[in-house]
């Protein structure tokens, strides 16, 4: 939490893109996925960890997420995360559609200088 | 106050992450408690999270679930109260789903056979309702109706056979040869039976036995295929035999053995007696077909009647033949107890009706009891859908226990009922509850959910939550009373239709028979082998003289028809001194009596003798006539001593008796002719049924030794049946009987019902106003007014609810209009008769809480508040 870096409150939508892509990887259990993302953005997107859990019960219910109990590396069982292929190409859109929107608000931004 | 089922597995992934988050924190040094509280704040609260995740997955399960253990604990806290719901509940669902089993067994199932939609049965009409063809007929159907690819005709009789010396009576079907291909069968066994086996004749003649008789006379052994069969004098082979799911092409009657028609002598005879069946040509409808069957009948008939007298012309001319579906078969139970059937569904229709608002006055109370409750759970922020929804689990949870139940109680009152139905009559139904009747048991019980439980839910949340948390006391006046009122008028249609069966059934006892059946016991006899006509008259005397001889019998007699068992044969006569009109009927009733008949039956003898030893075949020709026949033909003058001829035999009239009912009691009674059986030719021992009157008491004593003496008289002779004259007279009104006991058992039911709704809401009521009487009984009211002022709401409802019912009644008894006799369905009499009823009733159960709120102590009353 550091005091200087501005804090933004994630958009629905972003925090779904960003759950599919580390969940892409491989299959991750939510406290895994909860670092990853936090690593991932720095400090700078700020998840509050349990709001995860709604979001991922919302993406497998869409079928864009399976999950399945197995021990984790603890021993512990935990509920597991895998993308399935609705998630896979959902994913690959979404991205699309970022990639195209911060190019667009890059150049507006540059051009506004 | 939220009552939560968890799911456990949700629980564990939030509580899996926080674990998690703690051990990471410790591990990186932090103290433990530190490390919890960074957790929360990093995480979040657990069960905050949890619910949010429940909301995602959608709530609805967990609520149901909620809501359902929260019913069941209500409901075991009022035990009273679910036993009453569940078991009237019970009773209403069991009686509709066991009527709904019948009419399904008699009316909505299809013969196990190829495409049953595309068979078409083509038949004679007797008054509208199916009849019988000849064979003949059948030929001339089979080779002319377009619309038919093929035919087949088929009788039914019982037909006693001999396997292995051993002698048994067995429904048999006589079947002419395309019977198994029109139907699209296949054995189960052998060979069935082909258009190869329909010439007479044959060298090896061939049957056909259905699985059941496999499995009671062969336990199902290949070897039943080539053993030989006697029926009467000739030798058959089983060739074959049929899947099990094939019950015979008649509902109601499972035929042993399927023999070729071509085999018995009656084939040529101009009788009508066959069914036929036939499968419609692709494309064809059953309209064209019975098209078709109009026109050629009508030329058939043509041709009948140009060969007839000119007077038969017009009779011939009006019969009627048509084409039906056939789907599920010759179905002659379905117009005998189709309607009534119907009508009992009504009623139990009804009865239902009855028990759903009965119990929606219950939850009714309930809810205003519980209405402090609800209000709370309103006021902190439950939905009102939310709240209606868990009233509604309550009647849904009655309706499933109330159905599941209802099913047990059908199974029971389903195939006791069917006992009633067939009494005696020879009818083979399984009316087992199948997929049919669990669909239907299951929509009622649905219905039943909705109905009971959705007023009082709504009544239950229509609150404002500040006074009502305040004050306890519920309004429910207005709905209340209203579901009174209901009960009410519903209990009057069930008692207007209980007093017109139960008057029809008084009526038809009181008709009167002119015989008395009470004390008789009635035999019926059967041989293996047909006598040769020279033994006949010799093996019935025997028969009779034995009989007579029995200790403890006073008087024996024999008859051909029996009076009250449903029919006379029609005869042709010519009446001395009398000119028939051209349009005038020629034929009456016709009997063949044994001496001693109409002292046995106690029909009075007016004038002259009866038969006696007498009377020889070859003493002079003699005749008896009834009171009908003798005012008909002779009017005013004696009939003693005219002479009346028929089918060339001319009778001299010797004795008058006192008209009897051969047909249905409620017939008018034909004019009939008796004849002596020693003077009758073409009968056998067996065409006979044997009167035995008894000195006293029940006449089935008897019954124990009468095989051993009809094999006296002769070792071919067999008892067939023995049975009492009444049971044969109860058989003969068995309908009339089952509507009677049924019609009223629910009407008094519904009384009760109605009654104890009536109690119910005044005592309810007497309650909330013990307030308002007791100012009343300050301010100088008489008890005796305080009781009218209740008894005149009593009186309200009574006169609102009568009405509603008998209007209602007024509509719908003209449905049962077939059923009834000697009333008409809108009888002022009848209606009189229920409204008084209801009335008395109604009042007797208003008196107690009248009577209450007559005795209130202003003092107790004023302070209530």
């Amino acid at each position: 939490m550091a005091a200087d870096a501005p804090k933004s409150e994630l958009l629905q939508g972003t925090l779904d893109m960003l759950i599919l892509k580390v969940v892409a990887l491989g299959p991750i259990h939510g406290y895994a996925i909860a670092q990853r993302l936090q690593q991932m953005s720095g400090a700078v997107l700020q998840v509050q960890q349990g709001s995860l859990y709604p979001a991922l019960h919302r993406l497998e219910k869409r079928g864009w997420l399976r999950a399945e109990w197995s021990a984790s590396d603890t021993g512990r069982d935990a509920r597991f995360y895998t993308l399935t292929r609705v998630g896979r190409r959902q994913l690959s859109e979404q991205r699309a559609y970022w990639d195209r929107l911060s190019a667009a608000i890059s150049g507006v931004l540059r051009t506004a200088e | 106050m939220r009552f939560r089922t968890r799911d456990p597995r949700i629980a564990d992934e939030v509580r899996f992450h926080r674990d998690r988050l703690i051990a990471d924190y410790v591990a990186s040094g932090m103290d433990p408690k530190e490390a919890g509280r960074r957790a929360f704040l990093e995480f979040g609260n657990p069960a905050q999270i949890e619910e949010a995740v429940r909301d995602v997955r959608g709530r609805w399960l967990d609520d149901l679930s909620m809501d359902l253990r929260y019913t069941l604990r209500s409901l075991r806290r009022s035990p009273a109260f679910s036993i009453v719901a569940i078991l009237s509940l019970a009773l209403g669902i069991g009686a509709n789903a066991a009527i709904f089993s019948l009419i399904n067994a008699v009316m909505l199932r299809t013969l196990p056979v190829r495409e049953p939609h595309r068979l078409v049965q083509i038949t004679r009409l007797l008054d509208g309702r199916p009849g019988f063809v000849s064979y003949p007929l059948f030929e001339y159907f089979r080779d002319h109706v377009d619309s038919i690819s093929a035919a087949f005709a088929q009788g039914a009789t019982d037909q006693s056979i001999v396997i292995d010396g051993e002698e048994e009576l067995v429904p048999t079907d006589l079947v002419s040869g395309a019977y198994f291909t029109v139907l699209g069968l296949e054995p189960a066994a052998g060979r069935l039976l082909g258009p190869g086996d329909d010439v007479v004749a044959p060298a090896a003649p061939a049957a056909v036995i259905t699985d059941r008789f496999w499995q009671r006379r062969f336990a199902r052994s290949p070897s039943a295929i080539g053993t030989p069969v006697t029926i009467r004098d000739r030798i058959f082979t089983i060739v074959g035999v049929t899947r099990p799911e094939f019950q015979g092409a008649r509902t109601g009657r499972v035929p042993d053995l399927i023999v070729p028609l071509a085999m018995m002598n009656t084939r040529g005879a101009g009788f009508n007696w066959l069914n036929l069946m036939a499968r419609l040509k692709p494309g064809a409808t059953v309209e064209r077909a019975n098209a078709e069957t109009q026109v050629l009948f009508r030329a058939y008939l043509e041709t009948v009647a140009a060969q007839a007298p000119e007077k038969e012309r017009a009779g011939i001319l009006r019969q009627r033949a048509a084409a039906l579906p056939a789907s599920d078969g010759f179905n002659p139970v379905r117009s005998t107890i189709g309607e009534p059937l119907l009508i009992l569904m009504g009623i139990v229709g009804l009865i239902l009706m009855l028990a759903c608002v009965n119990l929606s006055g219950l939850l009714l109370a309930r809810a205003a009891a519980r209405q402090r409750e609800i209000s709370i759970r309103l006021a902190i922020g439950a939905g009102r859908a939310r709240v209606v929804r868990q009233l509604l689990t309550e009647s849904l949870v009655l309706a499933s226990i109330g159905g599941a139940v209802g099913l047990a109680v059908a199974g029971w009152f389903g195939s006791r009922l069917f006992a009633l139905f067939v009494n005696g009559r020879d009818i083979m139904l399984s009316v087992g509850p199948d997929w049919r009747v669990l669909v239907f048991t299951g929509a009622v019980a649905l219905a039943v959910c909705c109905l009971t439980g959705l007023a009082p839910a709504v009544q239950a949340v229509r609150v404002d939550v500040n006074p009502a948390l305040k004050e306890v006391r519920a309004r429910r006046g207005r709905l209340g009373r209203a579901l009174v009122v209901g009960q009410l008028a519903i209990s009057m249609i069930l008692l207007v239709g209980g007093t017109l069966f139960v008057g029809t059934l008084v009526k038809l006892y009181a008709v009167d028979r002119g015989f008395d059946s009470d004390g008789l016991l009635v035999v019926n006899i059967r041989t293996s082998q047909p006598y040769p006509a020279a033994r006949v008259k010799v093996v019935q005397a025997a028969l009779l003289e034995r009989l007579r001889a029995l200790p403890g019998v006073r008087l024996a007699s024999a008859s051909q028809m029996l009076p009250a068992a449903g029919s006379l044969w029609d005869r042709r006569v010519q009446v001395d001194g009398y000119r028939f009109r051209p349009d005038e009927s020629e034929t009456v009733g016709f009997n063949a009596i044994a001496p001693g008949y109409f002292g046995t039956l106690r029909t009075p003898l007016l004038y002259g003798r009866e038969f006696d030893a007498r009377d020889t075949e070859t003493s002079s020709k003699v005749a008896i006539v009834n009171e009908s026949f003798a005012r008909y033909f002779f009017g005013d003058e004696s009939a003693l001593g005219r002479r009346v001829t028929s089918v060339s035999v001319t009778y001299e009239i010797v004795g008058v008796v006192r008209d009897a009912k051969y047909q249905h009691l409620r017939e008018p009674t034909m004019s009939t002719m008796y004849v002596a059986w020693t003077q009758q030719g073409g009968d056998q021992p067996s065409s006979y049924s044997y009167l035995l009157r008894p000195d006293a008491g029940d006449p089935m004593r008897l019954a124990a030794g009468l095989d051993r003496i009809v094999r006296d008289a002769d070792p071919a002779l067999r008892v067939r049946q023995a049975r009492t004259y009444a049971a044969i007279v109860d058989q003969s009104i068995g309908t009339e009987r089952i509507m009677a006991t049924l019609g009223g058992f629910f009407g008094l039911l519904a009384l009760v019902v109605a009654g104890l709704g009536m109690f119910g809401v005044l005592a309810f009521q007497v309650t909330r106003r013990t307030n308002e009487l007791g100012v009343r009984m300050a301010l100088g009211a008489t008890r005796l007014a305080l009781m009218g002022l209740v008894l005149r709401d009593v009186m309200v409802m009574i006169a609102a609810g009568a009405s509603i019912g008998a209007g209602a009644a007024w509509l719908l008894t003209g449905l049962a209009r077939s059923l009834l006799f000697g009333l008409t369905p809108t009888d002022p009499g009848v209606f009189i008769v229920a409204a008084s009823v209801l009335a008395a009733a109604s009042l007797a159960a208003g008196w107690l809480p009248a009577r209450r709120a007559s005795r209130v102590d202003p003092l107790v009353a004023l302070r209530h508040e």
